[in-house]
């Protein structure tokens, strides 16, 4: 397999991916010096490195209060969602009160049948973070094979670059709507439909840092080592571009709450449970928009919380595991 | 025919109002019609809605802007009156001058707007043409028995009918649109005209109160007041120009009322906001009576569906008190699990009681027709509103009694397509215009009828219908037709859970609207906004 050998001397006309190249050293070099000596030691080593990069890059996260407020507040949210049952109960049938303000008994309202908003919202993070983790995780999986595999083989490229840009350029909000109205609307659907129009923005990142990283030395070295392509891949490619694959999960997985939210809104969300969308589209239909805040005041700041603790986080986690700005800093 | 005088519905008009136990504000039908203003002065009256008009041609399938703008444009033979009844406009008189010829003598002083009378002619041709053509639409269903139709005199139109029928005359004479035979001949097939198109001048020849100049698309259509409208109390429209203006859900629409940017909104108000509108500064919020039904059909296709038990069990799974209660907000009238409902009158039994919720009897028919598969998917269409509600409670109601409904909401037009595919276990729906009880029981219940969605053949209840048919007088289809309606309650072939009352919110600064039953009619109708005035 003819992989390219261009030098470093390339990289300072990059300085976009250089810092992603330069953390790949870090973790696969190591990795790259023990494939001599196959075995044990190789394992032990490699955790070590492994170990104390992810050190260094925790250090230098827990110095940005954003960064740790950020995942701080998704903490709250994860929490939230899995202690639902003991935040409030769900919210079900009617109450006697309908439509009726923010109170000690109902802290954020009631809606338009009657029941408690506040725990619309609490059940309604179980069905929003269901649809992150699951839309971002296909996604990941997806884009990142296929980044990899693009960046491996170079004949692949040319066709994984097309079919990116393709899905990239097609209006993904109508798509969405169209295949979600015909499948019907089951969080199942949803989370597929979303991870399908999603994988390509993983891909184009991972690429680009795939693309430089099989260029560098140590993977010329290891191809003198083994013939496995998935030896490599798996040891030296994968983890080298893992730190912009955590970026992007998590920018990842707030996109896709903001999909399902828009879908739902657009009474395409799941109708058996409760989502932050949903209680958004139940006043939409109920006409309350305009004369009950309360409505859609709080699912819209659960959604806000959300996506901004997951940018902020994933931009403070960038920055800590780049070794120039932590010496900056 | 179907006149004479009836009162019941507005007992049921008063017990809505009982019910939402707050300030009446009272349809200002009649009353505020003073003699003097004729329009000078009154300015232009903005009417809210939140779609475009996608058909200028009254005859292919409407949505209810198109209605809304094509009733004031093109007239029908018959308008249906608050209390439910046919009544004159542009026919004077209609019925059977034997059994095979229906007929209606027409008005003689009414024309298009380029100055050509409306005659005889102009109806034959019209109906004609929707038996040659067969437009989508619901008039050509209501022709079934018309062989053929011709116009014998300037003022009078004949229908020859294949066999008698009872109904064949009403219905087509609400039903029909009448159009201009000189603009729509020349352009071919009626069911493939679009009428898009305004003539040379730049208007649409038509023959209504209000004549469409401008059209906008997203954004408003402007329609101007003619000089001469022989159904207006004053002989001509009060307003200077109707405008029709798009937004794009209900929530925007009542701000724009609040602000005083539009004058009426014509989409009916959800419940939820009825009370607060009614109480709300600037803001009046006229009654409008539904002439239709909400209800649950159960697929007898499906094996366990065609057990009467199942059918009998599912229908005591409902908690219909509470839905109308909580999802209507009390607006709404129980038709007693009949199919003959209230706003009928002279159909309507006294004392139909509807079927009980009662978890326990539910389980114990699913157990005695040796169900164990509880399980049933229920279709609907989940953006409308009312009908989403309703499920999420039914679902929770039917748990209480073992069985599950597994909730399959869909966008409008897949749920259509599901419907017409006969793709569920039970189906929840509404229908918004039933206003003669023989037709609709033709369709609902009648093999191969375009709304038998529980795909009921029953000879004892077909026979009956047929018979019902048959009889030219109402007082004769009364008995036959309550013995259809108790076999279709009894063996649950449809279960009719309410008539919902409609609410229509104006600026107070407008009065003299004309209530007409339907959210298609409410006060939007060629007759209200013609009478629709700023004077008094």
């Amino acid at each position: 397999m003819a992989a390219p050998t261009r030098p470093s001397a390339q990289q300072p006309s990059e300085p976009s991916v250089d810092p992603a190249a330069e953390g790949a050293t870090v973790e696969g070099v190591p990795g790259a010096q023990a494939a001599a000596v196959p075995g044990a030691p190789a394992d032990v080593e490699q955790v070590a490195a492994g170990g104390s990069a992810a050190r260094d890059t925790w250090r230098a996260f827990r110095r940005q209060p954003l960064g740790v407020l950020s995942l701080g507040v998704l903490g709250v949210l994860v929490a939230v969602a899995v202690l639902a049952p003991v935040l409030a109960d769900y919210p079900s049938g009617t109450g006697s009160s309908v439509l009726a303000p923010p109170s000690a008994q109902h802290w954020f309202g009631t809606d338009n049948l009657g029941r408690d908003v506040f725990a619309q919202v609490v059940w309604g993070s179980r069905s929003s973070l269901l649809v992150a983790a699951g839309a971002s995780a296909l996604a990941i999986v997806l884009g990142t094979a296929v980044a990899v595999a693009g960046a491996w083989w170079p004949r692949l490229d040319a066709l994984v670059g097309l079919v990116v840009d393709l899905v990239l350029s097609l209006p993904v909000l109508p798509l969405m709507i169209l295949v979600a109205a015909l499948v019907g609307p089951r969080t199942t659907t949803i989370v597929l439909v979303i991870a399908a129009f999603s994988w390509p923005e993983v891909t184009r990142v991972v690429r680009s840092l795939a693309l430089t990283v099989v260029r560098l030395p140590y993977m010329d070295a290891a191809r003198l080592l083994t013939p496995s392509a998935t030896w490599i891949i798996t040891r030296h490619l994968l983890p080298a571009v893992t730190p912009v694959v955590v970026v992007s999960v998590v920018l990842t997985a707030s996109r896709a709450v903001l999909s399902a939210a828009g879908l739902a809104f657009l009474g395409l969300g799941d109708p058996r449970s409760w989502s932050w969308g949903r209680v958004l589209f139940e006043a939409q239909q109920a006409g309350a928009m305009s004369s009950a805040w309360w409505l859609t005041l709080f699912p819209s700041l659960a959604i806000l919380a959300l996506v901004l603790a997951a940018t902020l986080a994933s931009i403070a986690f960038n920055d800590a595991r780049d070794p120039r700005s932590r010496v900056r800093r | 025919m179907s006149r004479g005088s009836r009162a019941a519905a507005a007992v049921v008009a008063a017990a809505a109002l009982a019910l939402t136990a707050c300030a009446p504000s009272a349809p200002e039908g009649e009353g505020s019609g003073d003699g003097g203003a004729t329009g000078s002065g009154v300015g232009p009256l903005v009417v809210a809605t939140t779609t475009d008009v996608v058909n200028f041609n009254p005859l292919i399938g409407n949505s209810r802007t198109d209605s809304w703008v094509t009733d004031l444009m093109y007239p029908r033979l018959l308008h249906i009156n608050e209390d439910g009844e046919k009544e004159a406009a542009l026919a004077t008189d209609w019925g059977y001058s034997d059994d095979l010829t229906g007929y209606f003598e027409i008005r003689d002083d009414m024309s298009w707007s380029d100055g050509e009378p409306i005659t005889a002619e102009d109806v034959a041709w019209t109906l004609q043409s929707v038996l040659d053509d067969q437009p989508a639409g619901t008039l050509l269903g209501q022709m079934g028995a018309v062989e053929s139709v011709e116009a014998v005199s300037d003022t009078r139109v004949e229908l020859h009918l294949s066999e008698p029928d009872a109904v064949v005359v009403p219905e087509v004479g609400f039903w029909a649109v009448v159009v201009p035979q000189h603009v729509f001949e020349p352009e071919g097939s009626l069911a493939d005209f679009a009428n898009d198109a305004p003539q040379a001048d730049g208007s649409w020849v038509s023959a209504g109160p209000y004549a469409l100049t401008e059209v906008q698309r997203g954004q408003s259509y402007t329609m101007e007041r003619v000089e001469d409208y022989p159904l207006a109390d004053d002989g001509a429209p009060n307003a200077s120009e109707v405008v029709f203006r798009v937004y794009p859900d209900v929530n925007t629409e009542l701000l724009a009322l609040e602000s005083g940017e539009v004058d009426l909104v014509a989409n009916a108000l959800p419940p939820s906001q009825v009370e607060r509108l009614q109480s709300a500064d600037g803001i009046e919020v006229a009654e409008v009576p539904g002439l239709g039904y909400a209800h649950l059909v159960y697929n007898m296709d499906e094996p366990r569906l065609a057990q009467v038990d199942v059918r009998r069990a599912l229908a005591a799974a409902v908690d219909y008190d509470t839905i109308r209660e909580v999802v209507l907000q009390g607006q709404a009238v129980s038709a007693g699990s009949n199919p003959l409902i209230p706003v009928l009158s002279q159909f309507a039994p006294e004392d139909a009681e509807e079927y009980a919720f009662d978890p326990q009897a539910a389980r114990d028919l699913m157990a005695s027709a040796g169900v164990d598969d509880t399980s049933f998917r229920l279709l609907y269409n989940l953006t409308d509103p009312v009908m989403a509600q309703a499920a999420q409670l039914m679902e929770e109601q039917a748990a209480e009694a073992g069985i599950t409904l597994e909730l399959d909401g869909r966008e409008r037009n897949a749920y259509l397509a599901a419907t017409d595919a006969g793709d569920y276990d039970v189906y929840l729906g509404n229908f918004a215009i039933m206003d003669d009880p023989v037709t609709n029981f033709r369709l609902s219940y009648l093999p191969g009828g375009v709304i038998n969605y529980t795909h009921v053949d029953d000879p004892d209840l077909t026979a009956l219908v047929e018979e019902a048919g048959r009889q030219l007088e109402v007082a004769d289809q009364v008995p036959v037709m309550q013995e259809a309606a108790e076999i279709v309650k009894d063996q649950v072939y449809d279960n009719i859970m309410y008539t919902q009352n409609l609410y229509i919110a104006h600026s107070d600064e407008w009065s003299g609207f004309v209530v007409q039953p339907s959210e298609l009619l409410s006060v939007v109708n060629p007759v209200s906004l013609a009478n629709a005035t700023t004077a008094g």
